[in-house]
């Protein structure tokens, strides 16, 4: 009984999909104590490898003197907080001292980053390229306004199985059992946002193009083709923080990225056009079809107003699948501004989801806007002052925290900044069994009025001009 | 809305007029303390002075008696007799972040701030008494004379609610220069400003002094108020402290006939020589007066040091002396008289989230003590200075100035300002000032253009 314990927690760790049998159904109508305790089981399990293989968990729990975790709140403690992933010097990257960034990088990774050749790596770019070639890491970023960007160590592998996760999610419906054509969708994909790049969001297109369009490229429609320039997104960071501090003026721009000004502003040129052949694509040659498209709730709403105030519908077919989330990002939207959107793209609904970098799932909203939470991620809410854990059971409103039992590339304990509520004892009126999270969801700094660090996709677009126009400043 | 509710009241002061009517309610900052206040819209004709002219009386007093009304007003503020300071420190306490200990003692300072050895020092050295008082005269090299005078300007000051002391330095200001001020109260700091004026108006209540001083809250960014009051034709002057967001919310009413007077942000910074490092007794008094720089109002004070550059050298004994130096700032830290540093009441969470995620890791960075949120020295371990040029370790008089340095000061005095100094690069009180000039040209010495040829 043990042994089967243990083989299907190892399952749950690495193959949940082969777990459930491809069923979004299976996944979240799982008995919850039989679930649980394959959590549990996963979570020791996985805490005994990333002790030994991640350096910077090691310190931590011996430091705390944990050297098993066998209830959920036992892992409370080893929880990061979320500066993990940016706890660098950033003048390591400033000063393009990668061996140092490497050395940083291999404490947070389970992998041995020891060998990598970082000679004559010229930008922070060029240094997660690295990374990419030689090792099984895919890092993402995030940019922030402190000067410094998050650096967070995935894997190839396990971003790869969350895009077969998010083709399930995207086009099975709960309660019914997969049809061979939603197990293999083949749609176009329109992606309102730049071509490629670093970021979290990014990374995830570049994998849709090739899973979601059997493996026509032709069929991904990408608005910008130009990708994100991770060393111009340190900039525009770095920009944001010293012109807070009144220190715009000591600002050094790298040569190398200076010299390259000419190619930022032909870009910025470009948009206009690039915009307008994007909106002619996809309400003339995609009118009707079913399509897959994704981006956070503002810059859908935007796309969706401009359409309309030019007089385009995009008038998709109805069963496309259309997923956005992400929160508003501070910015302020109608209250109609889901109807907007939908009677753009012609579909009635419109697939909502939450999650983060840091965590490896994305938790799909039900019918009732719940977020249901994905069975190999343990959520946690904590007080949102002490960090401690408050209780399992009833609605309960606090700080998200997340133990990742799937992660292998970086410890899997995350606290979010995020305020969520979810019903532990309920069952969710949709009939699925899982844990779920109220649509309602706040970041605590927006609560308190506090700016936020991060810059997210939303505003990547705002951000990289104004480095772009600080740049124009100088002579090259 | 209730007014019942509210923690306490901060009235309205329209130059000698107490207004307690018309309450709403505010929350103070991080949602602690709530407040009320006249709703400010119903005022805000009142609030600018209608007629320049009306400054006028102020040049009736002489500086003398300005000095004596000053004077009386010190006196009258101390902290154990005035009951408007009293409200005032209970304010600020339920407000601000400052402990009480700390809090008390920059009320404690108000008498001696008022003397008049302090407010003719400032008169003095910074614009020049003659100025106030009178026309000065000089003649330039073409022969014209001119006569020239420091007058008064209609100014709105926004100060910091860095305790009790800003409000202060921004009412003297206003009285050396003899111009009309409309002071906008500091959510965290809301009654200080109001207890001076009120103190004066006790003492002087038909002072021209009095009559040109008007303290008010309102949110900061309340655009209905704002794009009424920020003009030209009620204002002349605004004198902005604080932060990147509101200075930066301001300009947006500055046009030609109104002037910003910015107290921008600033970051300090202490700097400590390898002398530091030649005797165990200069390494005790190196970590004293650096845990000054930084301890002081517990580094609530834009003055207050937030990096220290050691020159200590990065081999092992460097690293090591520099590991020690922090060690011995962070005990010195930890014996300070609570007024003048001690665990602050409210620790940032980014930041000791920072420190968390920092300590996991002590390949650049070793932190000594914060586990209790009391405050910690972080030791770089690495020798890559942070965001800051290697060239500036020689010639630093003459050459931080070229990097955006202010202020150089003897090692522990960082958080000891005197107010008779330049501030923040610029010298605040005489661009308080509008410099007149008036001048005499002769024929037969001045060029007359009417004859050229």
């Amino acid at each position: 009984m043990a042994d089967q314990l243990e083989t299907r927690a190892r399952q749950l760790m690495d193959d949940p999909i082969a777990l459930f049998d491809q069923s979004i159904t299976q996944m979240h109508m799982i008995d919850r104590a039989e679930l649980e305790s394959m959590q549990r089981s996963a979570m020791s399990i996985r805490f005994q490898e990333h002790y030994e293989s991640v350096e910077v968990l090691r310190t931590l729990a011996d430091r705390l003197g944990v050297t098993g975790l066998h209830q959920f709140n036992d892992v409370v403690p080893l929880f990061f907080p979320h500066t993990a992933f940016k706890s660098y010097p950033a003048a390591l990257l400033d000063k393009k001292r990668f061996d140092l960034m490497t050395k940083w990088l291999n404490k947070q990774t389970s992998y041995d980053l020891s060998e990598l050749d970082v000679a004559d790596c010229g930008s922070v770019d060029e240094w997660i390229d690295r990374l990419d070639e030689q090792t099984p890491l895919e890092v993402i970023t995030s940019s922030g306004t402190t000067g410094t960007i998050s650096l967070i160590p995935k894997s190839k592998r396990g971003a790869r199985y969350n895009m077969q996760l998010w083709k399930m999610f995207l086009f099975q419906n709960f309660g019914e059992e997969p049809t061979e054509e939603q197990l293999n969708p083949v749609v176009d994909v329109i992606w309102p946002n730049h071509y490629k790049g670093k970021l979290g969001h990014l990374r995830v297109g570049q994998m849709i193009k090739t899973e979601f369009t059997g493996g026509d490229e032709s069929r991904f429609h990408a608005l910008y083709n130009d990708p994100i320039d991770t060393d111009l997104m340190f900039l525009a960071s770095k920009l944001r923080a010293a012109a807070s501090r009144g220190e715009l003026d000591r600002l050094e721009i790298d040569p190398k990225l200076l010299a390259r000004k000419d190619e930022f502003e032909a870009m910025q040129a470009r948009r206009p056009a690039e915009m307008a052949a994007f909106f002619d694509t996809i309400t003339r040659q995609l009118a009707g079809k079913k399509i897959f498209m994704t981006s956070a709730y503002p810059l859908m709403y935007d796309m969706a107003r401009n359409g309309l105030e030019q007089g385009f519908k995009a008038g998709f077919a109805p069963d496309s699948a259309i997923l956005t989330g992400g929160g508003t990002k501070g910015f302020e939207l109608p209250d109609n501004f889901m109807e907007v959107i939908k009677d753009f793209l012609g579909v009635d609904t419109i697939q909502e989801g939450y999650g983060m970098s840091e965590i490896s799932a994305f938790h799909w909203a039900c019918e009732k806007g719940h977020y249901h939470v994905q069975p190999w991620i343990i959520p946690f809410l904590l007080d949102p002052e002490t960090s401690e854990p408050l209780p399992r059971e009833g609605v309960v409103t606090g700080r998200a925290a997340f133990y990742d039992v799937f992660n292998e590339s970086h410890w899997g304990g995350i606290i979010s900044g995020d305020e969520i509520t979810i019903d532990w004892s309920a069952p969710c009126e949709c009939g699925l069994k899982s844990v779920h999270i109220h649509h309602d969801i706040m970041r605590y700094s927006e609560k308190e009025g506090i700016e936020d660090d991060r810059i997210s996709c939303s505003a990547t677009q705002q951000v990289q001009n104004e480095a772009i126009e600080f740049m124009k400043e100088f002579e090259v | 809305m209730s007014n019942d509710r509210a923690d306490f009241s901060v009235p309205l002061f329209i130059r000698g007029q107490l207004i307690e009517d018309n309450w709403i309610e505010f929350g103070g900052r991080g949602g602690s303390a709530t407040f009320r206040a006249p709703d400010i819209l119903q005022y805000a004709e009142q609030l600018p002075l209608r007629n320049p002219g009306e400054m006028a009386d102020l040049y009736q007093v002489s500086f003398e008696e300005i000095l004596d009304l000053l004077e009386q007003l010190g006196q009258a503020l101390h902290f154990d007799t005035n009951t408007h300071v009293q409200e005032a420190f209970e304010a600020g306490l339920a407000a601000s972040n400052y402990p009480a200990a700390m809090l008390r003692a920059s009320y404690e300072m108000l008498p001696s701030a008022f003397s008049r050895d302090a407010v003719r020092e400032i008169a003095e050295q910074r614009i020049g008494v003659d100025y106030l008082e009178g026309w000065v005269e000089q003649t330039l090299h073409d022969g014209r004379q001119l006569r020239i005078r420091a007058m008064g300007a209609r100014a709105l000051h926004i100060p910091a609610g860095n305790g009790g002391l800003v409000s202060a330095v921004t009412i003297i200001r206003n009285v050396i220069t003899r111009s009309d001020a409309i002071i906008k109260a500091p959510s965290n700091d809301p009654l200080t400003a109001m207890a001076i004026v009120r103190t004066l108006h006790d003492i002087a209540p038909d002072h021209p002094v009095t009559r040109h001083l008007t303290v008010a809250y309102w949110k900061g960014g309340d655009t209905q108020l704002e794009s009424m009051l920020y003009r030209p034709e009620h204002i002349e002057k605004i004198v902005a402290w604080g932060g990147f967001a509101s200075v930066k919310h301001i300009t947006q009413f500055i046009q030609p006939g109104l002037e910003l007077i910015s107290l921008d942000p600033k970051r300090s910074t202490t700097i400590i020589g390898p002398e530091a490092f030649a005797s165990e007794e200069n390494m005790q008094e190196v970590a004293a007066r650096a845990a000054c720089d930084i301890g002081v109002a517990n580094q609530e004070a834009c003055a207050s040091a937030r990096v220290i550059y050691v020159l200590s050298g990065i081999d092992a004994q460097g690293i090591n002396n520099i590991n020690r130096l922090g060690e011995l700032i962070y005990a010195k830290l930890m014996g300070m008289p609570e007024y003048v540093s001690c665990k602050p009441k409210t620790f940032d969470r980014e930041l000791a989230e920072y420190m968390d995620a920092t300590r996991l890791d002590d390949t650049f960075y070793r932190i000594i003590g914060g586990k209790d949120l009391e405050g910690a020295v972080i030791v770089s371990q690495f020798d890559e200075p942070v965001d800051y040029p290697d060239s500036l370790k020689e010639e630093l008089r003459d050459l931080l100035p070229l990097y955006g340095a202010q202020r150089l000061t003897s090692l522990g005095y960082a958080c000891s300002p005197s107010v008779a100094m330049p501030q923040d690069a610029i010298e605040p009180l005489r661009r308080m000032c509008k410099w007149i000039v008036e001048e005499t040209c002769a024929p037969d010495k001045v060029f007359p253009v009417w004859e050229a040829q």
